[in-house]
C-alpha cells in the first residue's frame, strides 16, 4: 500500500486554489470519506482515480458545494470556507462540469449559457460570445439545448464555468460518452485552460487518458487516499496495483487457465436485426461460450440488448431463443424462454433500491407468468441460496438494496437475473462503477455459468474486461456488428478494431 | 417567428377560433362583438388564478389551493370595502391576503420539503374552513356598490375589468421576458439538480412560483368580487382544478419547462369559450364538464403523441449524426448541429 | 424484540391516534361514546374509506387518480336511470358497477399508455365523469325519456332519484348483528385489498412499479396490465362508494362525493402511504379515515361548526406528511453521527 507523502506533494506550488483537510462524509449511516486531505493548485491537471464506491463523486460534491462534509474543512484560496450551495462554490472561483451535462432542453443555448448569472443581459451575450468562440462552441445560440451533441452540451458547461470566471473547474467523467476525436480536442481544451492558470480535477476511469492529460494523480480506496504523484512518475500497471484491493493476486490466480466449455448447441440465433440504432445485426451464442461485444459508448450495444430482450420492441428481425422462435418478444417472454439481461444502468433499471434486497432477487421469478407468490420464507430461502452463491455481502436477505454497495447491488441484480435459471444471459457493462474484488467475483460467476451450459454475452466498452472473460470477440461499430478477426484475444488486438474507423468506411 | 406557430399556445388558439367559427355556423349570434367581450370578461377570474398557476406549474410544482385562496382573499376585500376603507387599500389586503397564503404553501412545500399537492390540498382545505369560519358561513353581501362601477364602466365598449387585466398580462408578459431570473422558473422544472448545480438559489425560486400564485388568486379575487358586487360562499369552489387544466390546455406540461403566460392566457380563454358555446349551440349547462374534460384530455394525449413523433425524429436525426461523426475523419472542428 | 415490532408501526400509531381521539372525545361528551351509535355514525363516512382503499392501491405505484369523486356521483346516477327505465334492482347496480369498473379502466390505459401525468389525466376524468353525471339525466329527458323519476326535475333538482326498491337500500341503512351495512361492505373490501396488497403477485407488481418502474419493466412484470387493473379497482371501489352512499341517502343523485376529495388523499397519505408511491397500507387507510371520521363526528357532537372540519382535516394532513418528513431527516442525521464516531475511533485506535 503506498501512503501519499504530502509534504512532498505540497512543495510542488504555493497556496492551493482549493483543499480538503481532514475531510468525512457519512451518508445513511455509511462512511463514505475518512478523513481525506486534498488539493488542486494553479495551471495543473489534478486526476482522481478510483471505484465508483470509492468516494470520488462525494470529493466533488463537497468541494463544488452540494454537500458538506460530516467533519473537517473546505479551504479556497487558504482560507476555510462553508460552501452549503454550488452558487458560494462559483462565487469562490470552482465549477463543476457534470458527467452529464445539465441542460435545459426547452432553453435556447444562450439561455443555457446565462442561466443562473446576475449580470444583466446584453453584457453576458457577448462575454457568451467570446467564451463559446474561444473554447470552440460553434452552434447557433437561438437554438434550443435540447438540440446539442454531447460533446457541445460538455463544452456549454466550461463554457459556464468560464462565465463565472471559474479558477476551479471540476470534470467528471468528461469522456465516457465522447468519441475518440472528441475527446482528442477536449483535451486539447484542458491545456489552453491550464495555460490560463485554471486548475482543472480531472476524473476519468481510463488510464491511458489519465496519464497523458494529467499532472498530478490521486488514487482513492473505499474513502481513502491510497496514492498521491506526479503523474510523470506513475505508470498504468501503478495506479492498476494501487485501485486494486490488497488480496486481489488472491483472487486474480483463477483467472490464468481456462478450459473451454463450448457447446455445440445455440442458445441464442440473432438474424438480420434492425433499428434506428444499429442495421442488419446477426450472431449466434452457444451454450457455455462467452461472446464479449465491445464499441465504443453509443455504438447500439445496448439498444441491440434491449431489442433481443424485448424492452424496445420496434426492431425488425429474426430472433431465436434457445432453439425457438421469438418474433414477438417483451422482459417477461423472453425470460420463459430462457434469456435473461441484466442492464448497464443498474439503479435506473437493475434495482429495488427501497425494498428488502430479497425482493429484488424474487422479483423476475415471481414476474413469469406460470409466477406464483412467494411467502416471506420462501422469499428468504430464494435469496439466501444466491447470497450463498454469488457472495452477496450483506446483513440478511431483508437488509435495505440502497444500504449495500455498489458490487453487492449489481450481484442482486445477477441474482434476480438468474433466478428463472437462463439458458443465456446477456451482461451489460457487468462491472461498471463496483470495485476490483466485486469484478472479480462476476467473472468468477461468468465462469460458473458457462461451466453450467449457460451462453453468456457480455457487453463492455472495457477493452480488458472483454478480453479477459470472452471465448469470441464481436465489435460493434456505427451499429454494425463485426467479428473481430483473426488473432489473439488481446487488449490491443481489440482495441484496434474498435477504433479502426475510415480506412474500411471510405472503401 | 417559426417557433410561435409551432408553439401549443398557437395551436390553442387556432383550435379557439376554429370553434367559434364552427358555432357560429350554427348560430351567427356568438361572432358579434358583445358575445366575445362577454367570454373575455367572464374569463378574466379564471385567467388570473391560471396565470398564478402557471408560475407554480413552470417549477414542476402544482397548487390546488388557488381557489380557495381566491375565496379567502375575496372575503377579505369585501369586509375591508364593508368597513368603509378607500378601494385601494381594499385591493391592497385583497392582494397581501393571497401572498400571504402563497407563501404558506411555500414555507410547506420549499423548507418543510412536504410534495405539492399535499401541502396545497391541505391548505385548499384550511383556507376554504377559514372563509367559512371569517364570514360565518353566510355571504358578504352590501357592498359599497361604486365597486361594481370597475366592472360595468366601458371603454370602447370594452369593461374596464378588462383592460386592466390585459394591461397586467402585457406587463407580466414584458416582464416575463425582460427579466433573467424569470428563467429560473424554466430551468428548475426543467432540472431542478441541473438549476442548482448551476447556482440558482432554487428554494427562493420555487418560494416565489408559490408565492405569486396566491397574489394573482388575490387579484382574481378583486375582480371576481368587482364582477358580481358580493362574495358567495362558493367563491372559488373547484376554480383550482379549472385553472390547472387551463395552464396545461395552453402547454404548460406538469413535468415543467415549458409554457409561457399566454398558456394561462389561451387556455382560461378556451375554457371560458367552451361554456358559452355550449350555450349558443343550446346544450344544457350541464355538459360544460364533460365537455371540458374531454377537450383537456384530447388535448394532452395528442400533444404527447406529437411529442412522441417528434422524439423519434430527433433520434433518428441523431443516430445518423452519430454515423457521419464516427464515419467522418474531419480535421479539427466540431459539428454545426444546432443551426437548422 | 423483533416481535414486537409491530409497536413501531405506523397503524398501531393510527389505532392508538383512533382511541385517544375517542377517549377525548367521550370525556368532554360521554354521550358520544354509545357504541352503537359509534358503529352507526360510520355510514356518514365510509364512503370515504371505500375510495381511499381503492386509491391507496394506485398510490402504491406512484400514480394517483382524483376522478374517484366525479365516478361515485357517476355509479349513483346510472344506477338511478337504469331504474328508473325499469331495468331489475340488480341489474342496475350491475351496470352502476361496470361503469365504475370501466371508466377506471379508461384512466388506467390513458396513464399506461402515454407518459402524461396521472394527475392531469384524471383531473381531464374528473370534468369528463361529473359532467356526464350531470349531464345525463338533461340529455335522456331531452330525448323524451322520464329521467328525472316519478316527481320530475323538480324533486330530481332537491332529492335526486327516489323509490329505490328496499333490497337495494338495505345496504345503506341495514345490518348484520350490530354492524350496519356500509361498515359491512367497507370492511369487506380493505380485506380484499389487503390481501391484494400483502398476499398477490399483483400486490408485490403494484410496489415494484411503485419503487422502480423501469426495473419492473426490466424485470418482466406486465406494467401496461397491472396499471389498468389497478386503476380498473379503483374505479370499482368509488363505483361501490356511490352506491353505498346512494343506499344509505335512499336517493340517486349526481353530485354524491363530490366534495370527498380532501378527505380520500387525507385518509391515504395520513395512513402512510408514500405519495411517490412504493410504500402504503389499506389497513392504514381504513383506520386513518376511521381517526378522519370519528374527528368530524366528534367534533360536531361537540357542537363545533363543522366549518372548522376542513381546518383541522387540512392541517392533519400537513401535519402528519411533516412530521414524518421531520422524524426521518432527524433518524437519518443521528445514524450518521453515530456512523461517523464509531468510524473515527475506530480509524484512531487502529493509529493511523
Amino acid at each position: 500500500m503506498v501512503v501519499p507523502d504530502s509534504t512532498a506533494v505540497r512543495d510542488l506550488g504555493a497556496v492551493p486554489l482549493v483543499a480538503l483537510r481532514g475531510v468525512w462524509k457519512v451518508f445513511e449511516s455509511v462512511t463514505v470519506l475518512r478523513g481525506i486531505d486534498f488539493d488542486i493548485r494553479r495551471g495543473e491537471v489534478h486526476a482522481l482515480l478510483g471505484g465508483n464506491g470509492s468516494g470520488k463523486s462525494t470529493i466533488v460534491k463537497i468541494i463544488s458545494g452540494a454537500y458538506q462534509p460530516t467533519a473537517g474543512s473546505v479551504e479556497a484560496g487558504g482560507h476555510a470556507q462553508v460552501l452549503t450551495s454550488p452558487a458560494q462554490a462559483h462565487a469562490k472561483g470552482i465549477y463543476m462540469v457534470p458527467q452529464e451535462p445539465h441542460i435545459f432542453p426547452n432553453l435556447s443555448v444562450l439561455e443555457n449559457l446565462t442561466t443562473g448569472l446576475a449580470e444583466d443581459v446584453a453584457a453576458t451575450e457577448a462575454r457568451a460570445r467570446a467564451i463559446a468562440q474561444e473554447i470552440g462552441l460553434r452552434v447557433a445560440f437561438s437554438a434550443p439545448g435540447g438540440s446539442l451533441s454531447i460533446a457541445n452540451q460538455q463544452l456549454v458547461e466550461i463554457a459556464r464555468g468560464l462565465m463565472r470566471n471559474a479558477r476551479v473547474l471540476i470534470l467528471d467523467e468528461p469522456t465516457s460518452s465522447l468519441t475518440h476525436h472528441e475527446v482528442e480536442s477536449l483535451a486539447r481544451q484542458m491545456r489552453l485552460l491550464t495555460a490560463r492558470g485554471i486548475g482543472i480535477l480531472f476524473i476519468s476511469h481510463r488510464l491511458d487518458e489519465v496519464l497523458a492529460f494529467s499532472d498530478r494523480v490521486s488514487v482513492l480506496r473505499d474513502g481513502r487516499f491510497v496514492l498521491a504523484a506526479p503523474t510523470a512518475e506513475l505508470s498504468s500497471e501503478r495506479l492498476i496495483e494501487a485501485m486494486l484491493p490488497e488480496d486481489y493476486h488472491a483472487c486474480a490466480e483463477h483467472v490464468t487457465t481456462r478450459p473451454s466449455t463450448v457447446r455445440a448447441r445455440p442458445v441464442l440465433q440473432v438474424r438480420g436485426l434492425s433499428s434506428q440504432s444499429f442495421r442488419d445485426v446477426s450472431l449466434e451464442v452457444h451454450a457455455g461460450e462467452v461472446v464479449g461485444i465491445s464499441g465504443v459508448v453509443g455504438s447500439g450495444r445496448t439498444e441491440l440488448a434491449e431489442a433481443i430482450y424485448g424492452i424496445d420492441n420496434t426492431a425488425t428481425g429474426e430472433v431465436v431463443i434457445n432453439g425457438t422462435p421469438a418474433p414477438r418478444r417483451s422482459p417477461r417472454l423472453c425470460q420463459e424462454m430462457g434469456l435473461s439481461y441484466v442492464p448497464e444502468d443498474r439503479h435506473a433499471n437493475g434495482i429495488f433500491l427501497d425494498l428488502p434486497s430479497a425482493q429484488t432477487i424474487s422479483a423476475a421469478l415471481m414476474a413469469l407468468s406460470g409466477g406464483r407468490f412467494m411467502r416471506p420464507a420462501q422469499e428468504i430461502a430464494l435469496a439466501n441460496r444466491f447470497v450463498q452463491r454469488l457472495r452477496i455481502k450483506l446483513s440478511s436477505p431483508m437488509q435495505v438494496a440502497r444500504t449495500l454497495s455498489g458490487g453487492n447491488q449489481q450481484k442482486v441484480v445477477l441474482a434476480k437475473a438468474l433466478a428463472p435459471e437462463p439458458r443465456v444471459i446477456i451482461l451489460d457493462e457487468p462491472t461498471r462503477g463496483i470495485d476490483a474484488h466485486a469484478r472479480q467475483d462476476v467473472y468468477r460467476i461468468i465462469r460458473e455459468l458457462t461451466d453450467a451450459g449457460v451462453g453468456v454475452v457480455v457487453i463492455s466498452s472495457e477493452v480488458s474486461e472483454i478480453a479477459e472473460v470472452s471465448d469470441r470477440v464481436l465489435i460493434m461499430r456505427r451499429g454494425r456488428l463485426h467479428a473481430l478477426p483473426p488473432g489473439p484475444i488481446e487488449v490491443d488486438h481489440i482495441a484496434n478494431h474498435i477504433f479502426a474507423q475510415t480506412a474500411e468506411a471510405q472503401a | 417567428m417559426s417557433r410561435i406557430f409551432k408553439s401549443r399556445e398557437f395551436l390553442v388558439l387556432l383550435l379557439l377560433v376554429g370553434m367559434i367559427l364552427a358555432v357560429s355556423t350554427v348560430n351567427k349570434a356568438v361572432l358579434r362583438p358583445v358575445t366575445l367581450i362577454n367570454i373575455l370578461n367572464s374569463s378574466l377570474f379564471l385567467m388570473l388564478i391560471a396565470i398564478g398557476q402557471m408560475f407554480v406549474i413552470l417549477t414542476r410544482g402544482i397548487d390546488v389551493s388557488v381557489g380557495a385562496i381566491a375565496g379567502v382573499s375575496a372575503v377579505i376585500f369585501g369586509f375591508a370595502l364593508n368597513a368603509g376603507f378607500p378601494l385601494p387599500v381594499a385591493m391592497a389586503a385583497a392582494l397581501l391576503t393571497g401572498l400571504l397564503a402563497g407563501m404558506v404553501n411555500a414555507v410547506g412545500v420549499v423548507f418543510v420539503g412536504i410534495p405539492p399537492i399535499i401541502m396545497t390540498l391541505g391548505t385548499l382545505g384550511i383556507y376554504r374552513g377559514l372563509m367559512r369560519v371569517l364570514t360565518g358561513g353566510s355571504w358578504i353581501e352590501s357592498i359599497p356598490r361604486n365597486i361594481k362601477a370597475l366592472a360595468v364602466t366601458r371603454f370602447a365598449s370594452i369593461p374596464l375589468m378588462v383592460w386592466g387585466v390585459a394591461v397586467l398580462v402585457i406587463v407580466v408578459a414584458i416582464l416575463m421576458h425582460r427579466i433573467r431570473a424569470t428563467r429560473h422558473f424554466y430551468a428548475v422544472g426543467d432540472n431542478l439538480d441541473g438549476a442548482y448545480l448551476l447556482g440558482i438559489n432554487t428554494r427562493r425560486t420555487r418560494f416565489i412560483a408559490f408565492s405569486l400564485a396566491g397574489l394573482f388568486a388575490g387579484a382574481a379575487a378583486i375582480v371576481f368580487v368587482g364582477q358580481i358586487g358580493f362574495v358567495p360562499m362558493q367563491t372559488g369552489d373547484g376554480q383550482e382544478l379549472k385553472a390547472i387544466a387551463a395552464v396545461v390546455l395552453g402547454g404548460v406540461s406538469l413535468m415543467g419547462g415549458t409554457g409561457s403566460i399566454w398558456s394561462a392566457v389561451i387556455g382560461a380563454l378556451f375554457l371560458t369559450a367552451v361554456d358559452s358555446m355550449m350555450i349558443f349551440l343550446r346544450i344544457p349547462g350541464s355538459w360544460n364538464n364533460a365537455v371540458a374534460g374531454a377537450v383537456l384530455l384530447a388535448v394532452v394525449v395528442l400533444d404527447y403523441a406529437i411529442r412522441r413523433a417528434a422524439e423519434k425524429r430527433r433520434l433518428t436525426l441523431r443516430a445518423a449524426e452519430m454515423l457521419r461523426a464516427e464515419t467522418a475523419m474531419a480535421p479539427a472542428g466540431v459539428q454545426s448541429e444546432g443551426r437548422a | 424484540m423483533s416481535n414486537l415490532r409491530w409497536l413501531k408501526s405506523w397503524e398501531f400509531a393510527l389505532l392508538v391516534a383512533l382511541m385517544v381521539e375517542l377517549a377525548v372525545l367521550g370525556m368532554i361528551n360521554p354521550a358520544f361514546l354509545n357504541v352503537q351509535n359509534l358503529l352507526y355514525s360510520t355510514s356518514d363516512f365510509v364512503h370515504v374509506i371505500i375510495a381511499a382503499v381503492g386509491l391507496t392501491l394506485i398510490i402504491m405505484t406512484g400514480g394517483i387518480d382524483i376522478s374517484g369523486v366525479s365516478l361515485m356521483g357517476l355509479a349513483s346516477i346510472v344506477l338511478g336511470l337504469s331504474f328508473v327505465a325499469g331495468a331489475p334492482i340488480w341489474l342496475a347496480v350491475g351496470v352502476a358497477l361496470a361503469v365504475g369498473l370501466l371508466a377506471g379502466a379508461f384512466n388506467g390505459s390513458v396513464v399506461a399508455n402515454t407518459d402524461v401525468n396521472p394527475l392531469v389525466i384524471t383531473l381531464a376524468m374528473l370534468f369528463l365523469y361529473s359532467g356526464v353525471a350531470t349531464g345525463l339525466p338533461t340529455l335522456l329527458d331531452m330525448l323524451g325519456f322520464k329521467a328525472y323519476g316519478a316527481g320530475g326535475f323538480e324533486a330530481y333538482q332537491y332529492e335526486g332519484i327516489n323509490g329505490l326498491p328496499k333490497s337495494f337500500t338495505w345496504f345503506g341503512t341495514g345490518r348484520i348483528g350490530w354492524l350496519p351495512m356500509p361498515l359491512v361492505v367497507t370492511l369487506v373490501l380493505t380485506l380484499i385489498a389487503g390481501w391484494l396488497m400483502g398476499h398477490t403477485r399483483f400486490g408485490r407488481f403494484l410496489q415494484l412499479i411503485g419503487v422502480n418502474a423501469e426495473a419492473a419493466r426490466h424485470t418482466g412484470v406486465p406494467l401496461k396490465r397491472t396499471l389498468i387493473t389497478v386503476y380498473a379497482l379503483n374505479g370499482l371501489a368509488a363505483a361501490v362508494a356511490g352506491l353505498v352512499l346512494t343506499a344509505y341517502f335512499t336517493s340517486a343523485r349526481s353530485d354524491l362525493g363530490a366534495e370527498a376529495l380532501l378527505n380520500i388523499i387525507t385518509a391515504v397519505v395520513l395512513g402512510g402511504s408514500s405519495i411517490y408511491g412504493g410504500e402504503g397500507s389499506v389497513l392504514g387507510t381504513f383506520l386513518a379515515g376511521l381517526v378522519l371520521g370519528y374527528l368530524r363526528q366528534g367534533l360536531l357532537a361537540l357542537g363545533i361548526t363543522s366549518d372548522v372540519v376542513p381546518v383541522i382535516v387540512g392541517a392533519l394532513l400537513i401535519g402528519s406528511v411533516a412530521g414524518r418528513i421531520g422524524l426521518a431527516a432527524l433518524q437519518r442525521s443521528r445514524a450518521n453521527r453515530a456512523a461517523y464516531e464509531t468510524e473515527r475511533q475506530a480509524v484512531a485506535a487502529n493509529g493511523e
